[in-house]
């Protein structure tokens, strides 16, 4: 009997699989496509080398002032000579460790809340978390713990725009959650009291809130209360983000299964038991995408201040542009490093958020 | 027996959730009423001790100060309260453009997601990621200081056939001048709309109890064009155009688009454009494979499957997504401000505020209209909405 002996596998065959296949399905899988490819290869043809070329090649790096900005491309220098503005405002500069202490203070506290075991996590990270704007704030102005006194007039670049964001997003947390907690209930009173704080300043746009901030506010109070315009503007902030971030905690809190209500109301747990042990980290855990989303928004709406006359980054940026000694249209690269920083922060929160989601991501989908 | 522990049959005073809940509403009340009252009151002191005079007859005082553009016709004599329409009117048109603009890149960009060729899908990507990243307030600069700012001078201006003209003051376009006969025209357009709207429910309701279809699509077409274009001519053209012309140092006649308006408008679109593709993406992505395949086996044909099978589904998800970036783009239309473009807030936030000092009717007032808009545009899409969301049973 003639032993059976299979064919050797035959490799597939070239318009299947591989590189000429993959270019041929994805570049020119029809006239119209092809068309298509070509016009924007060309497009990027055109475009590409020049802004390289502007952005790179025959920019200039170094030198300290405008006459160093010979080449024909961009002035970084323009950037280089204002970037300590950009980056801490007119802090004096040899205070300037303290603003580093509290973004490093910020960050430190984030890794630890990763780090920390469960059981120290809600037992220091919170609570360090939600001292932490009030222990920057002691810090960065100075009189009271025995720093040199440092007016907010003073505060001002990216620094600022990070630490009013973190700053507002830590007291948003527990308030949102309050008042979406109070949507919920059952109690009429509270209840329309909640929708009407959320709806309030969902609809009224923040730059309006800011308005509100500076021109009404100081009518509110006593005559003569002087509160500071960036505690004013960091209220307005915290009530902002407040109003959105309740309405994500809302969604978050309709996303848990009745069944977990239900099983801690038979365990004969309390309401507060209830909610912060049972509830709530269910609903941070689900809402975690939208906070994040949320959180870029506050961070991106930071810039308004500029309107108000907060020396953020982009309100330094434009000061530096109007600088006498730099009149010589740098608009387009100022805005473009600012753009940059921007859009990396926000661009990696977005990473963030799109990997959580797809952690908690659990459906069968196609 | 008497070992069992006593029970009681109600809980104590405090335990009763009744109790509680009119105790904790009752606290809730007397804060607000004190923190209101003291608000109040304080307002009030601090409005006598400045000297200003609350109400509203300041509407009615002549305003004093020119403004940069104006749909009606506007000058320093009229009063504060025009101002607000002039206002008014110019958020409404950056806003309506705005919309329309953004949702068409929105749903190309979205579709283009899709797209079978590689570049078009990555450049719909990077757009979307680039510009849904970086600050509005940053964008608008940006294509105000530096995009728009370095466009050439009158003279040099960039033209298009000698009838639009592009240049460091703005954007000239020709306009249309009606003459006697025109109202013909504008009530051809009425009807056109109106019989279109009548014979889509006559289809419908033909196919629903017969099952034939009508081409209701290229008839709606034709009596959109066609009926205006017949009134037209037997209204004997009753339009000239208005060309922009140069004069001296600018041009004059047809329709300026000034360049704040051009950089908000530009702005608000490519920043709310970027979110509205993202809301398309998510919703035709919510749109399960099985239904394409199962459109497939039943003999749809492709175009048919997208305009009855994945186009309604996914409008479900993208509709109430569309709803919150309107809303948010009005709210961001507000940064008019940053560059002078004369909408509700520049005008009367701004200048009326800062002539009369009545910080309370006028924020108050602004923050009303915004209100408004935003209630009406949630109106219009909830009802939408309802037009398009599951028919539950």
């Amino acid at each position: 009997m003639k032993e059976f002996k299979p064919l050797p596998d035959q490799p597939a065959p070239n318009d299947v699989v591989g590189p000429i296949h993959w270019i041929k399905e994805n570049l020119f899988s029809s006239p119209l496509n092809t068309l298509a490819t070509l016009l924007i290869l060309a497009f990027l043809g055109t475009v590409i080398p020049p802004l390289l070329d502007w952005l790179i090649f025959s920019a200039n790096w170094t030198g300290t002032n405008q006459s160093a900005c010979t080449n024909e491309g961009a002035c970084w220098v323009f950037v280089i000579a204002w970037s300590k503005q950009f980056f801490y405002g007119s802090y004096p500069a040899e205070e300037l460790w303290r603003i580093n202490a509290c973004l490093i203070a910020l960050v430190a506290i984030i890794i630890a809340s990763y780090r920390l075991h469960k059981d120290l996590r809600n037992k220091v990270a919170i609570p360090l978390f939600l001292l932490l704007p009030f222990i920057s704030i002691l810090i960065l102005d100075g009189s009271w713990i025995g720093l040199e006194y440092v007016s907010t007039d003073y505060w001002g670049g990216f620094s600022l725009n990070v630490l009013l964001a973190a700053a507002s997003i830590i007291v948003a947390f527990p308030l949102s959650f309050l008042w979406a907690l109070g949507r919920r209930s059952d109690m009429p009173f509270i209840k329309s009291v909640s929708i009407i704080l959320i709806e309030f300043f969902r609809g009224v746009p923040v730059l309006a809130l800011f308005f509100m901030g500076s021109v009404m506010l100081p009518l509110f109070f006593p005559e003569g209360t002087n509160v500071d315009k960036l505690l004013r503007v960091w209220i307005v902030l915290t009530l902002f983000m407040s109003g959105y971030m309740a309405e994500v905690f809302r969604g978050g809190f309709q996303a848990v299964p009745n069944g977990q209500y239900e099983a801690a109301d038979s365990l004969g747990l309390g309401f507060w038991q209830k909610t912060l042990l049972i509830i709530l980290p269910q609903v941070i855990k689900i809402s975690m995408p939208n906070i994040l989303a949320t959180f870029v928004m506050l961070f991106k709406n930071t810039t308004f201040l500029l309107i108000i006359g907060i020396f953020e980054m982009l309100s330094t940026t434009q000061t530096a542009l109007t600088n006498s000694n730099w009149l010589g249209g740098h608009s387009t690269e100022g805005y473009l490093f600012v753009a940059i920083v921007f859009w990396i922060c926000c661009f990696s929160m977005s990473l963030i958020s799109s990997s959580i989601e797809r952690k908690l991501d659990t459906s069968h989908k196609n | 027996m008497s070992d069992q522990p006593q029970v009681k049959s109600s809980p104590s005073f405090f335990n009763n959730p009744r109790n509680r809940s009119i105790i904790y509403q009752a606290l809730l009340l007397i804060g607000l009423t004190y923190f209101f009252y003291s608000i109040v009151s304080n307002t009030l002191a601090n409005l006598e001790a400045r000297g200003i005079q609350s109400g509203y007859d300041f509407l009615f005082t002549t305003a004093g100060f020119d403004i940069l553009m104006s749909l009606v016709p506007y000058d320093a004599t009229h009063t504060y309260g025009k101002t607000f329409i002039v206002g008014l009117l110019n958020t409404i048109l950056v806003s309506t453009i705005g919309i329309i603009l953004s949702t068409m890149v929105g749903f190309i960009m979205g579709v283009a997601h899709f797209s079978h060729n590689l570049l078009i899908r990555k450049l719909a990507v990077s757009y979307v990621e680039t510009f849904r990243n970086i600050p509005l307030l940053l964008q608008i600069f940006f294509w105000y200081f530096a995009v728009l700012a370095a466009l050439p001078s009158a003279r040099q201006s960039l033209s298009l056939g000698e009838a639009v003209f592009l240049n460091v003051r703005g954007l000239y376009i020709p306009g249309l001048n009606a003459e006697s006969g025109a109202g013909l025209v504008y009530a051809a357009f009425a009807i056109a709309i109106i019989s279109i709207f009548l014979l889509r429910r006559w289809a419908k309701k033909r196919q629903d109890e017969t099952g034939q279809q009508f081409p209701v699509f290229s008839t709606s077409i034709a009596i959109f064009i066609g009926l205006p274009l017949i009134a037209l001519f037997v209204a004997g053209i009753p339009f000239t155009w208005d060309f922009p012309v140069l004069k001296g140092f600018n041009f004059r006649g047809g329709i300026t688009i000034i360049p704040e308006l051009m950089a908000l408008a530009l702005a608000l679109t490519v920043y709310t454009g970027a979110f509205i593709a993202e809301a398309v993406r998510a919703g035709v992505q919510a749109v399960p494979h099985g239904q394409t395949e199962a459109a497939r086996s039943i003999g749809l044909k492709e175009s048919k499957i997208m305009k009855l099978i994945i186009v309604p589904q996914a409008m479900r998800v993208i509709v109430p997504l569309l709803n919150s970036e309107y809303q948010s783009l009005v709210k961001n239309s507000t940064l008019a401000t940053a560059i002078g473009y004369p909408d509700l807030f520049t005008v009367f936030v701004g200048t009326t505020l800062n002539q009369t000092g009545q910080a309370i009717e006028i924020v108050f007032m602004t923050m009303a209209v915004y209100f408004v808009i935003n209630m009406s545009i949630s109106f219009v899409m909830n009802r939408f909405n309802a037009s398009v969301s599951l028919a539950e049973r």
